[in-house]
């Protein structure tokens, strides 16, 4: 567990709270890094931890240095492990009041290059040139992953998001790998859209999304306005996954710093992460029914934050989830 | 930089590039409710269909730059790129040729053309010369690919500086600065200390900087708690686009390439070749691009004129274009405007 900053450390407490009282089997193993360090020792731990666990749940890590040579620790994280994509399942609340219902998008992002190689140098004085990196092998695992996905999950149509008119050979590679792997899945549409135009169609007409594949910014900034759409950060899920490990976190990877200590932080979003941690642990049991009540306290109960224009707090949220978890679990001796 | 440029009561000529597709008869349709509003200015209309130049290359014919270049301002239509003809995009060629080095594009919610979001008033101001847009790219190895992100400081400044006065002189609340300096800290890291430095310069504008992201989530939510925003290259393509798109799309949004040597209005949707050259097209665009040339020239009264004349247009529904749902022609629309002029 890597609770990051901000409002990490409470959503993590939240999520204690809930496994403690559904007696899910897990024990944390938590790792605090400071941001004002220079060194990276707990974060070598941190990854040698999650390598030793494979699998994590972490919030936002802040990397407050201003030394241009030390990287985001976040993406130190996802190289480190190779966790090459990035999965979001954008679905809507039928409780919550948002821009848009019946959104159901699922987002699959290249996670580990792109604008995030980290590449950058100043060429003379006040001309700086920074690097984006697209190969064949990454665009081929996020488009195998995607597609994959679709064909698994029922899914129609995968979209490939790029911008491959103005950057005609690292977006021309990526797009023309998803091209390609798409042969592959006869029976699932594939189209392709320009970034820009994306942003705008989202806004507009969502739901003509299923399933979408991007390089790793246009991840970012894709993943922000669905969320957005279907009600800000506090609700949506990440998952992060390689060949060998998974990280588990929120979707919209904020950290909160000015909402944190307020008990107004909507913690669904951490609790919808640790429920895909559950999933991929095999806690099925578990996973559903922290996922029912979870379902049930946003939309027959209207337990919600102020971010979601409720008036509750975040300890009245996880209380209400509590609740319907022991009605949920009743009679049902987990204990044994 | 000047915003606006004072021209005393002569009549002022403004060059014209009509364009391909629907280019031609929007562009017919402005100059119409110009006529109609009577509007102190004479067209120069040029054609910028590239020609072969001295050194073989295809580029801008030399009437239309020199007519751009007296003039200072224009004002254009959609332009069509061929794909694979050997030049490059014509936009990105008269962006370079008059080093419009900032593309503003304000969104506004029109009243009475309801979409999902009713409170949208904010501006987006875009470096337009370079960074994700340097066009260097190469292949490393067999299937790694890099792109080149170029930011200067003399670009980040330039437009920084523009950002700030254009929210000084429009008497706009606040400027954001849209970032991702959190993972590309060296460039955009670059863009933000420019921008902070050109900030201590005002310090009655109300000065912000945002992640890029933070930005996308922020403004589908609720996109009153924004006003100026300035940005790179294609963060700024991105998000001009997402808040045209919050508004009703780039049928109604227009925009201004402000420069060095002048200054191109143009609007932002394409030649629209479906439609074209049966009067369906909707000239709002490409009008409302020209009011914001007026009020670059400082011929504001023409400006709000014809705006309002616009938008009640649109409000009052019966004369709307097929975009936005109505039946009307090109025409017959423009014509209730010139009507509402008259
Ligand atoms: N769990 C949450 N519940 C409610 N609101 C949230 C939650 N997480 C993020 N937000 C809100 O989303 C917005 C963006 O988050 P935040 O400010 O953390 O972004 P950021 O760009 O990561 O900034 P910083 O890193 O400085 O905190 C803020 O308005 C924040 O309050
Ligand atoms: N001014 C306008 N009035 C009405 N409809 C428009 C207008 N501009 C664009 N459209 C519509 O919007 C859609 C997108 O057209 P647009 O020309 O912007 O993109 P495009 O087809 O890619 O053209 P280009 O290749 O020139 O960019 C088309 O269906 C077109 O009919
Ligand atoms: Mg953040
Ligand atoms: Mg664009």
């Amino acid at each position: 567990m890597l609770p990051g900053g901000g409002i990490g450390p409470e959503l993590m407490a939240y999520v204690k709270e809930v496994f403690r009282f559904g007696g899910v089997p897990v024990d944390f193993e938590t790792i605090d890094i400071d941001p004002s360090t220079e060194g990276n020792e707990e974060l070598e731990y941190a990854i040698t931890s999650i390598r030793r666990n494979g699998v994590a749940l972490k919030g936002n890590i802040e990397t407050k240095s201003l030394t241009a040579g030390i990287q985001s620790r976040n993406v130190a994280i996802r190289s480190e492990l190779d966790l090459f994509v990035s999965a979001l399942h954008c679905k809507s609340y039928p409780g919550i009041k948002s821009m848009y219902q019946d959104i159901d998008i699922m987002l699959i992002r290249q996670n580990t290059e792109g604008e995030y190689a980290m590449l950058e140098h100043e060429s003379v004085a006040g001309v700086v040139e920074s690097m984006k990196v697209v190969t064949t092998d990454n665009a081929e695992r996020v488009a195998r992953y995607g597609f994959e996905y679709a064909k698994n999950n029922g899914r129609k149509k995968v979209t490939t998001i790029h911008k491959a008119n103005i950057m005609k050979l690292s977006d021309g590679l990526f797009l023309e790998t998803s091209k390609k792997v798409a042969k592959d899945y006869p029976d699932i549409e594939h189209n392709d859209m320009i970034i820009d135009n994306c942003c705008m169609q989202l806004v507009s007409n969502p739901h003509q999304f299923d399933v979408m594949i991007m390089t790793n910014l246009y991840g970012a900034i894709v993943s922000n306005v669905i969320c957005g759409l279907v009600g800000g950060a506090g609700l949506i899920s990440g998952r992060n996954y390689g060949d060998h490990f998974a990280v588990f976190e929120p979707g919209t990877r904020n950290t909160g710093t000015a909402i944190a200590g307020k008990n107004i932080a909507n913690p669904i979003a951490m609790l919808n992460a640790s429920v895909d941690l559950l999933e991929h642990l095999g806690f099925d049991y578990h996973a559903t029914n922290i996922k029912h009540a979870i379902e049930l306290t946003i939309n027959e109960d209207h337990i919600h934050t102020p971010d979601l224009g409720g008036t509750n707090s975040s300890t009245e949220v996880v209380q209400n989830i509590l609740k319907r978890l022991e009605k949920l679990t009743e009679g049902h001796n987990w204990m044994k | 930089v000047p915003l606006t440029r004072n021209y005393s009561g002569e009549v002022k000529k403004v060059t014209l590039i009509p364009g391909d597709g629907i280019g031609p008869e929007i562009s017919a349709a402005v100059q119409k409710i110009f006529a109609a509003a009577k509007v102190p200015i004479e067209w120069e209309s040029v054609d910028v269909t590239p020609v072969r130049g001295p050194d073989g290359k295809f580029g801008i014919p030399q009437t239309a730059i020199d007519s751009v270049n007296k003039n200072k301002v224009g004002l254009k239509g959609p332009l069509m790129t061929p794909v694979g003809k050997g030049h490059r995009s014509l936009n990105l060629a008269l962006r370079k040729e008059f080093n419009l080095y900032a593309n503003v594009r304000p969104c506004r919610s029109l009243e009475g053309y309801e979409t999902l979001y009713t409170n949208v008033d904010v501006v987006t101001i875009r470096e337009n010369t370079e960074g994700e847009y340097s066009g260097i790219e190469h292949e490393i190895v067999d299937g790694v690919v890099q792109s080149i992100k170029l930011i200067t400081e003399d670009a980040s400044r330039r437009v920084a500086e523009f950002a700030f006065q254009y929210t000084k002189e429009q008497k706009r609340k606040k400027l954001t600065a849209v970032h991702k300096a959190n993972i590309m800290r060296m460039s955009d890291g670059l863009f933000l200390r420019c921008c902070r430095e050109v900030a201590e310069k005002y310090p009655d504008v109300k000065f912000e900087e945002k992640y890029l992201d933070t930005v996308c989530l922020s403004m589908v939510q609720d996109p009153s708690q924004f006003d100026v925003l300035v940005m790179p290259n294609l963060y700024g393509d991105i998000l001009s686009d997402l808040c045209a798109g919050l508004v009703g799309g780039l049928g109604l949004t227009p925009s201004g390439n402000v420069g060095i040597n002048g200054a191109l209005f143009e609007s932002v949707h394409g030649t629209a070749p479906d439609i074209a050259g049966q009067d369906k097209a909707n000239p709002t665009a490409l009008l409302l691009s020209g009011v914001m040339m007026l009020r670059y020239m400082e011929l504001s009264d023409y400006a709000d004129k014809i705006e309002k004349a616009c938008y009640d247009t649109i409000r009052e529904k019966t004369y709307r274009t097929g975009d936005l749902g109505g039946k009307a022609k090109c025409s017959e629309f423009t014509d209730e405007i010139c009507k509402k002029l008259s």
